[in-house]
């Protein structure tokens, strides 16, 4: 127990994730608790280790030749090469991206401050090459087949696998990211963008390849099918023209925009994965989905557990927590703290042993006698004395319940093999009394003669006759009788209604757990995004002061010539 | 044959044991398996502390079982304490009023510690500077005081 309880050394522990810290509980355990989420859990959480894919390292996903692509007018130079870009000098860009610092368009209220958009930055999608994602100026995304020269803001849904994939390491490198610091300017930001409530542009980790410079290859996404733009639910097809160099940007209009605002926005609308066509959702609080859980509901939610999990109420709370077998279950947390976890527990227990108690005490009326007269009617015979009979049955089980004295079994050997020698019609005549000593509660004609009452299996007078005499006797005798009382059966009826109350009592409350576990991955969700946000919002600070220390064209282009010649990785530099 | 008679002779635990017999089990082999444990590196003085604290809860699974529960029956609450299950003498000091929590019996003899008054785990929490740490010697406790 002491072994269990002890903490390990923290010098094996890695460090825990961004939002979890960690809680001694009363029992001296460590837990894990999430402030944000409200999660605890006595498994130390770890960040997700990042798989070993290209993209999953900031410091090793560079597979294009060393260029300080943190500069954005070095990268549009390193763009500006491969126009367009070979498949494989696709995987370049992806990270150190940003949302447009004016990136706030939203679908609500259409991006009326800002109505020009344009391809920013770009990500190869891993897998499908030649097809990259673009990032707009305004946080928004689309698809672009360098190949075929063709862009979808609508994203193809054989994409879609590898986009969210994308998406989840952005999720995960959070972990390794920076924290909410930045928050409030974030918050400030948002309310000074004027009059559109839900800031769109969240996007992160979009390469760094400004498209602004009129002297790099375009992208130009152009609406040449306005027919489509009638039908919202048409996906929107865009094409791009022929990339040339040095031509100025072509820009969307503010009526293209509405346009395909319209036409992903009736996707989005009731979609959860709405942030794969291109926004991510509000960045508001939130969270407050309706939690249908009383308290009395997450005790007795607690208590389910224990009972399903078949907790011995005996046993120690120690018990329950070094076993740790309940932790993974949702109705577990359901709970906050320990504290509330083992004062319920402690409920639990007292009321489940009471009531094994009373079963108990139930099932001692069971006499004791009774295994013991149908063993005595099955091998007594008066040819064996009571010394010879127990030596040869005493592997039975009614010879050996501690319930009966050895005495008290003598005793009724005897008597029962006196009565063997008495006259049927006396035995008849017993049998007869005995019935009628019974109430007709507990024997009516309702009784079934295979289920008679302990009080006349556990009496010597029901095992003196035959059974083949006795059961046709007692049969005829239970014919006469009336039926039950009627509030016998009420009180079968009332009990079968609390049964049916518990049991419906108990669905309801798992139903909202569920419930509350949705909202809860929700809000999870939610923080997620809220980190991508601000993440997006520290690049694009970091990018306001590269661009502040832009390098001017000339030299750049003979930098350029050096890194063409010397390849080598150089990650570093995207930081 | 005396060794037979004894046997025959040995009551059977009262009714109720049953419930009881897998968890006094566990303990019984914790303890064994602390009472075994090498104690090459450990600090002399911290050799027993595992003995101690299992002693302790132990103790006190059985004293709640009977006192707060109602859980087992006087004859096997009284048995257990014969068969030393539990320590009748600690237990009776949980009884008393700021004894609650107690650790250990060591802990307020005054005698064997070296300051002659009873041990640091003993006092409490609010009576600490802010922050401070304390482990008694006798058993590890971290703290035993009712008002904790
Ligand atoms: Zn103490
Ligand atoms: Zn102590």
């Amino acid at each position: 127990m002491l072994k269990s309880t002890y903490v390990p050394s923290p010098a094996v522990l890695q460090p825990l994730p961004a939002g979890w810290t960690e809680h001694k509980a009363p029992t001296g355990h460590t837990y894990y608790y999430n402030a944000e989420t409200k999660e605890s859990t006595y498994k130390r959480p770890v960040a997700v280790p990042a798989p070993m894919k290209p993209m999953d390292n900031y410091h090793q996903h560079q597979v294009v030749p060393q260029i300080k692509l943190s500069d954005p007018n070095v990268a549009n130079a390193f763009m500006a090469q491969f126009a367009p870009p070979p498949p494989q000098q696709q995987q370049h860009g992806g990270r150190g991206g940003f949302g447009g610092p004016g990136g706030r368009g939203s679908f609500q209220s259409r991006p009326r401050p800002q109505p020009v958009d344009k391809p920013r930055s770009k990500v190869a999608i891993p897998g499908h090459e030649p097809w990259v994602l673009v990032y707009t100026k305004y946080g928004r995304r689309f698809a672009y087949n360098s190949a075929k020269n063709a862009s979808y803001w609508r994203i193809p849904e054989k994409l879609m696998p590898a986009i969210l994939e994308l998406d989840k390491e952005r999720i995960r490198l959070k972990a390794l990211g920076k924290s909410l610091d930045e928050k409030d300017e974030g918050d400030k930001q948002k309310s000074a963008a004027g009059p559109s409530p839900r800031p769109a542009t969240h996007e992160d980790e979009a390469p760094a390849h400004d498209y602004d410079s009129s002297e790099y290859e375009e992208v130009e996404v152009t609406d040449d099918e306005g027919d489509e733009q009638e039908d919202g639910n048409a996906p929107k097809r865009q094409r791009t023209e022929e990339p040339t160099e040095n031509q100025g940007p072509v820009e969307f209009t503010e009526a293209d925009i509405a346009a395909q605002l319209a036409a992903m926005g009736a996707d989005y609308a009731d979609d959860e994965e709405g942030e794969y066509y291109g926004y991510d959702e509000e960045m508001g609080e939130g969270g407050d989905a309706g939690v249908l859980l009383s308290e009395q509901d997450t005790r007795e939610l607690f208590k389910d557990l224990l009972n399903d999990f078949n907790i011995n109420p005996y046993s120690p709370w120690e018990k329950l927590i070094e076993e740790g077998k309940v932790f993974d279950d949702p109705r577990y947390t359901v709970l906050g703290t320990t504290r509330e976890r083992k004062e319920v527990w402690e409920e639990w227990s007292r009321a489940k042993i009471q009531q094994l108690k009373e079963m108990r005490a139930k099932e001692s009326k069971k006499d004791p006698k009774i295994p013991y007269l149908a063993l005595l009617q099955e091998k007594a015979t008066p040819k064996l004395y009571w010394p010879e009979f127990k030596r040869k049955y005493k592997k039975e089980e009614a010879m050996k319940d501690t319930k009966l004295s050895d005495k008290d079994r003598e005793k009724l050997y005897r008597e029962h093999i006196n009565r063997l020698k008495m006259p049927q019609s006396q035995l008849k005549a017993d049998l007869k009394k005995l019935l009628e000593s019974v109430a007709l509660s507990a024997l009516n004609n309702t009784t079934m003669v295979s289920h008679l009452p302990p009080q006349v299996l556990g009496d010597i007078r029901y095992i003196s006759l035959d059974p083949q005499i006795r059961d046709p006797f007692v049969e005829a005798y239970i014919q006469g009788l009336g039926p039950p009382p009627a509030d016998d059966q009420l009180a079968q009826e009332e009990e079968d209604e609390a049964a049916k109350k518990r049991r419906e009592e108990r669905k309801r409350r798992e139903k909202a757990l569920e419930e509350r576990e949705r909202a809860v991955a929700e809000e999870k969700r939610r923080q997620e995004k809220k980190v991508r946000f601000e993440r997006a919002k520290l690049r694009e600070e970091e990018r306001e002061l590269e661009r502040a220390m832009q390098v001017g064209k000339k030299g750049l282009q003979s930098q350029l010539g050096v890194m063409d010649k010397d390849a080598v990785m150089d990650d570093a530099a995207l930081m | 044959m005396p060794a037979i008679r004894a046997a025959s002779k040995r009551k059977p635990p009262p009714e109720g044991f049953t419930d009881i017999e897998e968890d006094l089990l566990i303990f019984g082999n914790k303890m064994k398996d602390a009472q075994n444990a090498p104690t090459d590196n450990i600090p002399k003085h911290q050799a027993q502390w595992p003995v101690f604290q299992i002693s302790h809860q132990r103790s006190r699974y059985i004293y709640e079982l009977y006192y707060e529960k109602e859980a087992i029956s006087k004859q096997l609450y009284d048995w257990l304490l014969k068969n030393n299950y539990a320590d009748a003498l600690l237990i009776a000091k949980w009884k008393k009023q700021g004894y609650e929590k107690l650790c250990c019996l060591r802990c307020v003899q005054t005698k064997e510690t070296n300051f002659n008054s009873t041990c640091i785990c003993r006092v409490p929490k609010a009576q600490l500077k802010e922050g401070q740490d304390v482990q008694c010697v006798s058993c590890g406790c971290r703290g035993c005081a009712s008002c904790d």
